[in-house]
């Protein structure tokens, strides 16, 4: 029992984050990579624990309306930079996520600098575990419909997908509606577990890492960031025992993946890169590398 | 009246410091091609290794300018060698989660090996008031800037004047082209990085006498700053991006003096957004990455 009281609180945050590096993986499918994961995920989480707190709404109709929130500014975003030049539109959802957290700073209605507090708690190892397997489920099915292969060609080359009759408005649009939501329920998730909203955790260091997983698991395929996500928050729980080497630990592993998986963690086979499934994933100096930024 | 300029005074000053972490963030740009979030790290590597040298050596504070930069310029060297060489001409997002894992690195380590809170920095320099009456300006603070504009004046030359400085420019406007007409870029990569390292932890040491303090997380304040000025700027007028960090420098200042420092790093978002938006490649442009 004593064991379980240990490993209970590791399991449910390795699986909210999880559920937040799933919700920025749908999103980066057609080629967007948020940097406002934790902006998002704030805005759902705020929302939610208003109504459970501040109007007595149960926790799933709660959760829903941040997660229809959430959704909103997702395709809010995706319209406002469909133009935008990949590296502006990294900026730009960066500078969103920062303006949302100065927003939350300076709103006294929802705490402002004192973070919003008196959240009851509802989520635990169940509620996790259920939210956790819907959201796998949706991606999942998602990777395989004809949405999921149109965002795929958007991201591949817009123009070309564009000229096969894929609206790539509509294409973003929706990967960042149904991103926006699943990170919307990871962040109310969240939010009804560390009972807590402090708006510097909405900035853009916190996003940035749900982008370690993402790229350290590797583009390719969904498992891969699922399994990063997994091993990147379990590693600095586990090694709490050496508390003052952990992070750097946790830094070296983030070191050595990007040198020696090129591609990330897990790479798929058929469609990877010609050269990880010759090389084994070898750093292979010298040969150009297939995921180049243009 | 007095407000404004003491408030212009202290904003020069930070800006000062602001510049030089930009500019050695802008060169490696340049150079490298790369987003190095691990140079504000190296900065505070280079703070701490100027504190040892004046707990440990000697409180001549040339002498703790030298082992600041030394320390530094390891960091650097070593940087270059194990990471950011094996990484050339991969993706932009890849190098910066790499140089990230480094950054998280150093941060834990310094903390793990001095202390995770901030450490009492040697007076190399004795604190005295140089304008009183109206405008307030220490001894140490016109020291940080006058080591910071030193540093610049020279990183300008650098870039204008010598053989690695024509080199660096060649590489700037078109990597493959340099290489073509002999310019060894590795080198040059090497000798940029190294030099970007040693001017921060030169830097970093003058910020630690100012303050009277140095910090093991100290560089994430002066890092997205220096990222915010060289986007803001874009990296084809490397003075430009000097400019761009005394004038935000400024702004903030002016902002805490008049508004609320609540707003003050508000202000360099509100900055880049207005910027990118009508000038998506920077004030004086950039080079395509």
């Amino acid at each position: 029992m004593a064991m379980y009281a240990f490993w209970e609180p590791v399991i449910i945050i390795t699986l909210i984050n999880v559920i937040l590096t799933i919700g920025l993986y749908v999103t980066a499918m057609s080629g967007q990579l948020s940097l406002a994961t934790a902006a998002i995920a704030g805005i759902a989480a705020y929302l939610a624990a208003v109504l459970t707190t501040n109007f007595e709404w149960p926790f799933v109709p709660a959760t829903v309306a941040g997660m229809i929130a959430a959704a909103l500014v997702g395709a809010f975003i995706a319209a406002v930079t469909v133009k935008m030049r990949d590296f502006i539109l990294k900026l730009t959802t960066l500078a969103f996520g920062e303006a949302v957290a100065v927003v939350c700073f300076n709103i006294d209605y929802i705490g402002g600098a004192n973070s919003f507090t008196g959240i009851t708690l509802h989520t635990d190892i169940w509620v996790a575990l259920v939210a956790t397997a819907l959201a796998l489920y949706v991606a999942w099915r998602f990777d395989a419909s004809r949405l999921g292969i149109a965002a795929r060609a958007v991201r591949d080359d817009p123009l070309a997908a564009s000229a096969t009759g894929v609206s790539v408005l509509w294409t973003r649009m929706v990967t960042f509606a149904l991103g926006g939501a699943i990170v919307g329920a990871g962040g109310s998730i969240q939010a009804h577990y560390i009972l807590i909203i402090n708006p510097q955790e909405l900035g853009f260091f916190i996003s940035l890492t749900f982008i370690i997983f993402l790229l350290v698991g590797g583009l390719q395929s969904l498992w891969g960031p699922v399994l990063a996500a997994v091993v990147l928050t379990a590693l600095p729980e586990l090694t709490r025992f050496a508390n003052e080497y952990r992070l750097i630990l946790y830094g070296l592993v983030i070191v050595l993946v990007v040198l020696f998986r090129p591609d990330g963690l897990l790479t798929r086979r058929p469609t990877g890169s010609a050269r990880s499934a010759l090389l084994g994933g070898g750093p292979g100096e010298g040969l150009p590398s297939p995921s180049r930024d243009r | 009246m007095d407000l404004f300029i003491q408030q212009l005074a202290n904003g020069l000053i930070i800006g000062s410091t602001y510049a030089v972490v930009a500019i050695g963030f802008a060169l490696v740009f340049t150079v490298l091609r790369v987003i190095n979030f691990a140079h504000p790290e190296i900065f505070m590597v280079g703070m701490f290794a100027g504190l040892l040298a004046g707990v440990n050596l000697s409180d001549n504070f040339i002498v703790v300018l030298l082992f600041g930069a030394a320390g530094a310029a390891l960091v650097g060297l070593a940087l270059e060698r194990a990471v950011l060489r094996p990484l050339r001409g991969r993706d932009v997002l890849m190098t910066l989660i790499a140089t990230l894992g480094v950054a998280i690195m150093l941060q834990n380590g310094t903390a793990a090996v001095m202390s995770p809170d901030p450490v009492a920095f040697p007076p190399a320099i004795p604190v005295t008031l140089l304008l009183s009456e109206r405008i307030i300006l220490t001894s140490t603070q016109a020291v940080n800037f006058v080591v910071s504009i030193l540093l610049l004046a020279g990183v300008s030359l650098y870039v204008r004047r010598t053989r690695y400085g024509r080199a660096t420019r060649a590489i700037a406007e078109r990597p493959d082209v340099a290489a073509a007409f002999g310019v060894d870029v590795t080198r040059v990569s090497q000798v940029t990085v190294v030099l970007a390292s040693a001017m921060a932890g030169v830097a970093a040491v003058s910020v630690g006498a100012l303050y009277g303090s140095a910090w093991a997380f100290v560089g994430l304040f002066y890092g997205l700053k220096a990222f915010i000025c060289m986007l803001v700027a874009g990296n084809r007028f490397f003075e430009g991006v000097i400019l761009v960090a005394l004038a935000l420098g400024i702004v903030e200042a002016l902002v805490t003096g008049y508004v609320s420092s609540n707003f003050r790093d508000v202000a360099a978002f509100v900055i880049l957004i207005a910027v990118l938006y009508f000038r998506p490649n920077g004030i004086f442009g950039s080079y395509d990455a």
